[in-house]
């Protein structure tokens, strides 16, 4: 673990009269894993959109590599985007595409690899998903762990220097939330820098070297796993970790 | 009865001038691909140029808009009336060259290029409206994820919205296909023989309507098997829908 990735400076996000982020301080080191946590609408979501501009913060600073990416200009998002990989709940795999064809397009128009190139890339990315033999199937022929885990893959393929993984099992059935986990498991042990919103509080414990709790648009309290899991010091935290063990 | 058959379906009178009425749906149906072929790259442009993101490009979006708007709000008749009737001297106004003010070009006369110009900028609206559904069709996220590889929004549109937007709209484009197929009759007005001209001819010479029967078989022959595709089309993306597409989940 070394030295500071990502950086955000009281990140203030709105839509409309709706305050979703409320001044978000966030240091997340090169190679560390954080999991943030939190009720539903307490701006989770919104915190990673935010980090590669899907949102742009309305104030507040956000650093990556020590280079400043918020101020609207379109050199900050091109930056950004490139060394940052997104994976989406709902897997937003192009269904007009193959798997392969997924992991190439952005390669090919994006970062301008051959079609050889891209494509090399694309089957050994696609192999280390355990999805070898799928390399010519649509998305609709895939079940969603399967979908979901291209996805990671095609991410991967842009040789991200961060991966940002917004609540990417909830749309999982329960017995394909296991082949996921297990991906990002090895992602993190090969020391991907990562943040990941989840509801997964085992894996959590496991992989994270920071949790963060987060509710009504605030950091509510942060540390190591043991720290916010295990021996909550406020209040909210308590409240939300009781409710999602009591089940 | 007997004047009615005699009216529509004189059968000697219908052979004799086949070939005069052919000639003149020939002419109908290079026009209609000519100026569809046209109508469908415009009204892409436009669904695209409506589509374009951010404050500074405001502008474009609302000319674009009123643009539509103009088009889809006025008879076509007019807007072939308007452009043929003026555009000789317009052209020449602007000092562009003759063949652009009285456009002859490939063979075919002026009335003709009148015709595709007046149908292109008016079916165009139409059919920009008909991609636009299909560009808003396609789930936030396929956009979000595109851009969040890096891709330009002209890269996301190219390679993922378009590509899944033209299918789905397939079907009504088609429709719309129709309809601009028929509507190249009004060109007639402007003295371009085609179909419905050519009948009007025989009709006027013979006080006799079966060449205009002739002419409306002709159009049957082409629109029945389209409307028929359509509605193939159709039940194959209904029951595509209803099995469910678990990839646009």
């Amino acid at each position: 673990m070394g030295d500071t990735l990502l950086e955000l400076e009281g990140v203030h996000k709105r839509f409309g009269d709706l305050h979703v982020l409320r001044g978000i301080e966030l240091a997340v080191a090169r190679g560390s894993v954080v999991c943030v946590i939190g009720p539903s609408g307490s701006g989770k979501s919104t915190l990673l959109r935010c980090v590669n501009l899907l949102e742009p913060p309305d104030e507040g600073r956000i650093m990556l590599g020590g280079r400043q990416i918020t101020g609207q200009t379109e050199d900050g998002v091109d930056f950004v985007r490139r060394r940052v990989g997104m994976v989406f709940q709902q897997f937003n795999l192009f269904p007009h595409k193959s798997a392969l064809e997924n992991l190439s397009l952005a390669q090919t128009s994006v970062l301008g690899r051959s079609a050889q190139e891209a494509d090399d890339k694309s089957r050994a990315l696609l192999e280390r998903v355990g999805l070898g033999d799928k390399v010519h199937e649509y998305p609709e022929r895939l079940s969603g762990g399967q979908q979901q885990r291209v996805a990671i893959a095609r991410a991967l393929a842009m040789d991200p220097e961060a991966m940002l993984f917004d609540e990417v099992t909830s749309a999982l059935d329960p017995e394909l939330i296991k082949e996921v986990l297990d991906v990002m498991r090895e992602l993190a042990a090969e020391g991907m820098t990562m943040v990941v919103v989840t509801h997964e509080m085992t894996f959590a414990r496991e992989v994270a070297d920071k949790v963060v709790f987060m509710d009504e648009g605030l950091i509510v309290e942060s540390g190591s796993p043991e720290e916010v899991l295990d021996h909550p010091r406020e209040e909210r935290t308590k409240r939300f970790l009781g409710l999602v063990f009591e089940h | 009865m007997d004047v009615v058959l005699e009216q529509y379906l004189d059968l000697n009178l219908m052979g004799e001038e086949f070939g005069f009425v052919f000639k003149g749906f020939l002419e109908t149906l290079q026009l209609a691909l000519i100026s569809g072929f046209l109508a469908l790259a415009w009204g892409l442009v436009l669904a695209l140029l409506r589509q374009l993101p951010g404050k500074p490009l405001a502008p474009v979006r609302f000319a674009t808009i009123a643009y539509i708007d103009a088009f889809r709000g006025v008879p076509l008749l007019l807007v072939i009336l308007i452009i043929s009737g003026s555009l000789p001297f317009v052209a020449e106004g602007l000092g562009l060259p003759r063949s652009v003010g009285i456009p002859q070009w490939f063979g075919k006369p002026d009335p003709f290029w009148y015709g595709v110009f007046a149908i292109t900028v008016t079916y165009g609206a139409y059919m920009a409206e008909v991609y636009r559904a299909g560009i808003e069709g396609v789930p936030r996220g396929q956009m979000e994820a595109a851009r969040s590889l890096g891709m330009s929004h002209g890269q996301s549109m190219r390679h993922v919205i378009v590509p899944q937007a033209v299918r789905r709209v397939i079907p009504p484009l088609l429709n719309d296909y129709i309809a601009l197929m028929k509507d190249t009759s009004l060109v007639g007005v402007i003295a371009l023989v085609e179909v419905v001209e050519a009948g009007r001819t025989v009709q006027a010479e013979t006080l006799n309507s079966s060449a205009l029967t002739l002419g409306a078989l002709m159009f049957l022959a082409v629109t029945i098997p389209m409307a028929r595709i359509v509605d193939r089309l159709l039940a194959g993306q209904q029951a595509r829908f209803t099995r469910g597409a678990p990839s646009s989940a």
